[in-house]
């Protein structure tokens, strides 16, 4: 196990490498001049100069790295946004839990809908709920989250005034008395946001579960299971979830990763300032510390939910050894 | 009386394709403490027999009919809960591929124990020391540390002993075999069947051997059937089966066993493939593959008729003149040396 | 000799009078006036969405973006602002925290300004001279490293400022502030510099308000309301200047506005009631629903003009449009009412001149083709020019607007017979082709905006050829003629209706004589306000309502 651990380590290390080089590395090859774009509209050449030197992007590209990679030993420091002039580790940090609000929630939600729903129509094949369950695993792929985020404000949130329209709350209560806060509004306002982010997952893993659910039940365990004299209850329990749930658990650990990206639709639509959110604006401002932040954030948050899977998934199943 | 009566069970499949006949109206009977062989190739419907009477199939697609009673009562009418106390009980079952059959992520011991408590009313601790003890009697090396393994870290003739372990847990008066040793090498084999064959006397229990190995019938077996494309071809005690067997299907088996004895060349094989039970042949089923064929065999089913020994029936359209005389003659050939002399 | 004694005593009296009722009104004026205005307006709590994008910052030595400065004004007090008044009047600067317009010396470079007494911030300490030397320090300091500071070459008006900015003094020689005067030395004399101060750079801020980088959030600040919090971002909350004594209006109690919104969203939302208005106006694809729905300026959906104009650049150094007959027969050519078009309903007023309304010269000219492509006057005006002309490399963002406006323009040149390049370019790497020397664009879109009411700012900025330098340039279409050069000089020394007149003269002599653009559009913004929000005061200089007037209450 100890040596499992120590060599994921370098792995880390790196793809963190990787992942900002290769960032770095299509900054500077696009021609945006963040130097220019920070320095303003009406500057003169000897402000840009002065810009640039402020913000040290008038020496190398590897010195730049460098002071980059040194800032986060020594500092602790990611830089500063050429936008706003805020730490990025404070803005990462801001937005961070939102997005992990808007992804974690969301994975609560489309497990507790997914399994449940791929269990019961894998138990009834070709029944109404099946069918049902499956048109709905067709609309969930196909509709855009977009699309489904609109309506869903739109109906439910402007013409049925049930939840609210867009906006978020933040977790912990506040003092303010014009800003919402506190677990009851930073939930209410995430319902629809939940919805919408995790129709598409949701769909995919009720096709995921009552396929492996199908599968599993008829494995010959299940047979000498019933031979055994187990009731039907038992044998779904005991020995059929364990064993289906398996992959569920792997490919969850990749879609909570990967999620942080399709986050980016529905932070955008009900106006939660996310991570998503935070990298569009970053990247139509060429601001390269957020940027580059932001990647090293959601590299750190793949690679952490790869190795839990891997970790999950070795605990789960014992033919499985970690090498 | 018999301790399992099968009368007249017939299986179907509703599939995509149509109706599959696995079971055509077989009946055979199991006594008390004796072993009969069910013999046949693939596809001729010897496990969906046994899964039938222990009403593993699974209804959606399945439907089975006729009787089979079970100490007095039928279990084919049998309620759910009534059905699951017979199961793994009073009649346990052993499936073929001892992998697969396990669960893989559960431990052996708590296998073992799972088929305890669903019939005993013990603690814990009692299953598991049942469970050891169950390890032991079927000779499984350091069973106390065992029991807290995996599937997958035994091998396959010891997964075995642990399926017949957990089938013989609770003490049933039947235990049905699915070709137990058919996924195992020949050394393990042996070893199984005589295991089987200590447990039986030990425990007194009936043992359905279900093979397509005549080999096996023959060193275990003290009945035998023989079925072929769902139905019954030939049944009789063991000895009478080889001294004297009636059928075409039948000789094409002995035929197939590998002797010692044999000369030199090739394993006598019966050609063809087996009938498909979705559009099964008019008449005989064997009738595309027999080497007696004649007319009558594509148009009529034989019914079963009585051989010279008791409890001896079989199939067949040919006269009794025609099958003594094939059969001396393919005796001399199986027995070069028995008929020289 | 009686008469005259007394009317001139009638006259005395009258203007004692008056001067005394003008300073108890102005003296008093927070406990009577508000007094007057409590009721009705005052009250409540204003929310504002901001969609798409936050304040880059609240820091007034560092911000730059009209955004920024719509919520400083709201902080801000200036020595010369302007008022809370809808139309022409709202941009005529006033002396705020002056008592009057500042006293100027004979050669023009040295300007003095007293500072009413008993202002104060809203930490209750007072305003000073100092406030405002501060905030032209924070504006210039390395420190700061504030490139905004400089965007306007500040550090050149001053005396001193080069040396400030090049870290070599602790202050700008040139500002002295003693207690309530504050005089300004200037390196030249500078008509505009009153204009300068109008600026949310120059508000007052504490004089120990720290140079950072990072820019301060939250800070006393002396105007009807402060910045009580703010999350970057997310939410920034202005409150009620208890300390603030002046006439400006202050009616919400509390001002939240929320950043980052969904621009669709928020127009939803403001319909329900949840914001009260978008300060990123609304879809331009909602604007024609909306007019239809509420009427235009009828007290629910606002359109008001802004101080940019939008037009197309022609290159003067790159063959074809290097030739002026070619330029003035594109300004008859190329469609006006079309690019407008596809902003959507009321994103504008037609124009093809370069000043827009509310600034000083401004004169409407209709000098070419306004309500359509003209392809017959284009073509004689062009003549051989147009008609030998090479190929017209257009250069456009690849947003959908910008995307259709250009299919307009080539649409436009194949009508004359022309040869065209179609060449998209992203947004962020556009204006910096654009305002590389030497570049290949032929046309291309830009618009400018007002950073203070002059027409210095558009005309001498935009146009004088000796700015020209290797890149960043702000005179995108490279013109360089020295008689309009030494013409923009002669009109920049002049000041009061002499100088409007020069540059009303120059805004025409350019666009008929030179043609270096195709003015298209002055623009609109547009608003919807949610059902409780009154007292809509429009400001064309920030293309945003006064945010301290709205009231909810």
């Amino acid at each position: 196990m100890a040596a499992f651990l120590i060599r994921r380590l370098f792995w880390a290390l790196f793809l963190f490498f990787a992942a900002t080089i290769v960032t770095y590395l299509i900054f500077f090859v696009i021609p945006a001049d963040p130097a220019k774009l920070a320095a303003g509209r009406n500057a003169t050449a000897q402000d840009v100069k002065r810009v640039a030197a402020f913000l040290h992007l008038n020496v190398p590209l590897y010195q730049q790295y460098w002071i980059f990679l040194w800032n986060i030993i020594r500092h602790g420091s990611l830089g500063y946004s050429y936008v706003s002039r805020q730490p990025v580790r404070f803005l990462i940090g801001q937005d961070a839990p939102v997005t992990a609000s808007l992804v974690f929630g969301g994975a609560v939600f489309w497990l507790s809908l997914s399994i449940p729903v791929g269990i019961l129509s894998a138990l009834r094949p070709r029944s109404v709920m099946d069918r049902l369950s499956m048109t709905f695993v067709l609309i969930g792929i196909s509709a855009h989250p977009v699309w489904i985020g609109l309506i869903l404000s739109f109906v439910v949130g402007y013409k049925l005034h049930w939840t609210p329209i867009a906006g978020y709350c933040n977790f912990f209560p506040g003092s303010s008395a014009v800003q919402c806060s506190g677990p009851v509004q930073w939930a209410y306002h995430m319902i629809l946001p939940w919805v919408t982010f995790m129709v598409l997952f949701a769909a995919l893993y009720v096709r995921l579960v009552r396929a492996n659910v199908i599968e599993t039940m008829s494995e010959d365990y299940v047979r000498t299971a019933r031979a055994k004299g187990a009731s039907e209850r038992r044998v779904m329990v005991q020995h059929v979830l364990r064993n289906s749930m398996l992959p569920v658990v792997t490919i969850l650990g990749m879609d909570i990763g990967l999620a942080l990206g399709g986050a980016v639709f529905t932070e955008s639509i009900f106006s939660l300032p996310g991570l998503g959110h935070d990298l569009i604006a970053a990247n139509n401002a060429g601001d390269l510390p957020l940027i580059t932040g932001i990647v090293v954030f959601a590299t750190i948050a793949v690679i952490t939910f790869n190795l839990i899977v891997d970790v999950a998934y070795a605990v789960l199943d014992p033919r499985i050894r970690l090498t | 009386m018999a301790l399992l009566e099968v009368t007249d069970l017939r299986t179907t499949f509703r599939t995509d394709d149509g109706v599959v006949k696995a079971v055509s109206g077989v009946s055979l009977a199991v006594d008390q403490g004796a072993t009969l062989g069910v013999v046949g190739e693939s596809g001729s419907g010897k496990s969906v027999t046994f899964l039938s009477v222990m009403g593993l199939l699974d209804k959606r697609n399945a439907d089975v009919s006729g009787s089979v009673v079970f100490d007095g009562r039928d279990m084919l009418t049998m309620r759910p809960s009534e059905l699951r106390e017979v199961r793994g009980a009073r009649i346990g079952m052993i499936f073929q591929d001892p992998m697969t059959s396990l669960n893989p992520v559960k431990r052996i011991g708590w296998q073992l124990e799972e088929a305890v408590l669903l019939h005993q009313d013990v603690t814990r601790r009692e299953a598991r020391r049942r469970a050891i003890e169950m390890l032991k009697e079927v000779e499984i090396p350091r069973a106390e540390q065992r029991v807290d393994d995996y599937p997958h870290q035994f091998s396959g003739g010891m997964r075995q002993r642990v399926m017949i372990a957990m089938a013989l847990i609770n003490n049933p008066e039947l235990v049905i075999a699915d070709e137990p040793t058919t996924a195992l090498d020949v050394t393990t084999q042996a070893q199984i069947l005589r295991l089987m064959k200590r447990l039986q006397v030990e425990h007194q229990m009936a043992i359905v051997m279900i093979t397509h190995d005549l080999g096996v019938v023959a060193e275990l077996a003290d009945d035998c059937v023989v079925m072929y494309g769902g139905r019954v071809v030939e049944q009789a005690k063991v000895t009478d089966l080889f001294a004297k067997p009636e059928m075409p299907y039948t000789w094409g088996l002995l035929g197939s066993l590998p002797r010692l004895s044999l000369v030199s060349g090739r394993l006598e094989q019966i050609p063809g493939q087996p009938p498909s039970l979705l559009h099964p042949p008019s008449g005989c089923a064997f009738n595309p593959r027999c080497e007696f064929v004649m007319d009558v065999c594509r148009r009529e089913l034989p019914e079963l008729r009585a051989s010279t020994a008791p409890d001896h029936r079989f199939r067949c359209h040919l006269d009794d003149e025609t099958r003594d005389r094939i059969r001396v003659a393919k005796k001399a050939a199986l027995n070069p040396e028995e008929h020289a002399a | 000799m009686r008469k005259k004694h007394l009317l001139s005593l009638l006259f005395l009296t009258a203007g004692v009078a008056l001067l005394v009722a003008a300073l108890s009104v102005g003296a008093a004026s927070s406990a009577t006036s508000s007094v007057k205005k409590a009721g009705a307006l005052r009250g409540g709590v204003l929310r504002v969405a901001q969609s798409n994008t936050d304040f880059d910052t609240v820091d007034p030595g560092l911000a730059y973006v009209t955004n920024d400065w719509t919520l400083l004004y709201a902080t801000q007090m200036l020595l010369v602002n302007f008022p809370e008044k809808n139309g022409q009047a709202g941009s005529e600067l006033y002396p705020e925290a002056a008592t009057s317009f500042p006293t100027v010396s004979k050669d023009g470079k040295t300007y003095t300004f007293h500072i009413r007494p008993g202002l104060k911030f809203s930490d209750g300490s007072a305003v000073t001279a100092a406030s405002y030397q501060r905030a032209w320090e924070r504006n210039l300091s390395p420190k700061m490293g504030s490139p905004y500071g400089v965007n306007d070459q500040f550090q050149k008006v001053i005396v001193g400022g080069e040396d400030f900015l090049a870290g070599k003094t602790q202050h700008i020689a040139g500002i002295t502030a003693k207690g309530l005067t504050i005089t300004f030395h200037l390196t030249h004399p500078n008509p505009t510099f009153t204009s300068y101060l109008s600026m949310q750079w120059f508000g007052a801020v504490k004089p120990d308000m720290p140079y950072t980088t990072t820019g301060i959030n939250v800070y006393p600040s002396a105007g009807p309301y402060y910045i009580a919090s703010r999350d970057p971002g997310r939410t920034t909350v202005l409150k009620r200047n208890p300390y603030y004594k002046g006439s400006r209006p202050a009616n919400p109690d509390q001002i939240v506005i929320t950043s980052n919104t969904n621009q669709d969203q928020a127009l939803l939302q403001t319909k329900a009631g949840t914001f009260d208005f978008d300060m990123n106006t609304v879809p331009s694809t909602a604007a024609a629903d909306l007019g239809a729905t509420y009427g235009v300026n009828k007290g629910r959906f606002f359109v008001g003009p802004t101080a940019c104009v939008d037009y197309l650049l022609l290159n003067t150094a790159r063959p074809p449009t290097d030739n002026v007959a070619v330029r003035k027969a594109l300004n008859w050519g190329i469609d006006r009412p079309a690019l407008l078009r596809i902003l959507g309903k009321y994103a504008g007023a037609r124009s093809d001149q370069i000043l827009v309304p509310g600034i000083p010269g401004y004169k409407p000219y209709k000098i070419y083709a306004f309500s359509g492509a003209d392809a017959a006057k284009a073509k004689t005006v062009g003549g051989s020019a147009l008609t030998s002309a090479g190929t017209f490399n257009v250069l456009h963002t690849t947003s959908p607007a910008r995307t259709a406006q250009a299919q307009v323009i080539e649409y436009n040149l194949k009508q004359l017979g022309l040869k065209y390049n179609d060449v998209p370019t992203a947004g962020t790497t556009y204006y910096n082709t654009l305002e590389t020397k030497g570049t290949s664009y032929n046309i291309a879109r830009a618009g400018w905006c007002a950073d203070y009411f002059d027409p210095f700012d558009y005309i001498n900025v935009l146009l004088d050829g000796r700015s020209i330098q290797a890149n960043n340039n702000t005179n995108m279409s490279y013109l360089n003629a020295p008689a309009l050069n030494k013409a923009m000089d002669a009109a920049a020394a002049l000041s009061g209706k002499a100088r409007a007149d020069a540059y009303a003269k120059l805004d025409l002599q350019v666009m008929r004589d030179y043609a270096p653009w195709v003015p298209y559009q002055i623009n609109n913004d547009r608003f919807f306000v949610s059902a409780r929000t009154k007292n809509w005061i429009y400001s064309t200089y920030f293309g945003e309502p006064d945010l301290n007037a709205l009231a909810v209450g």
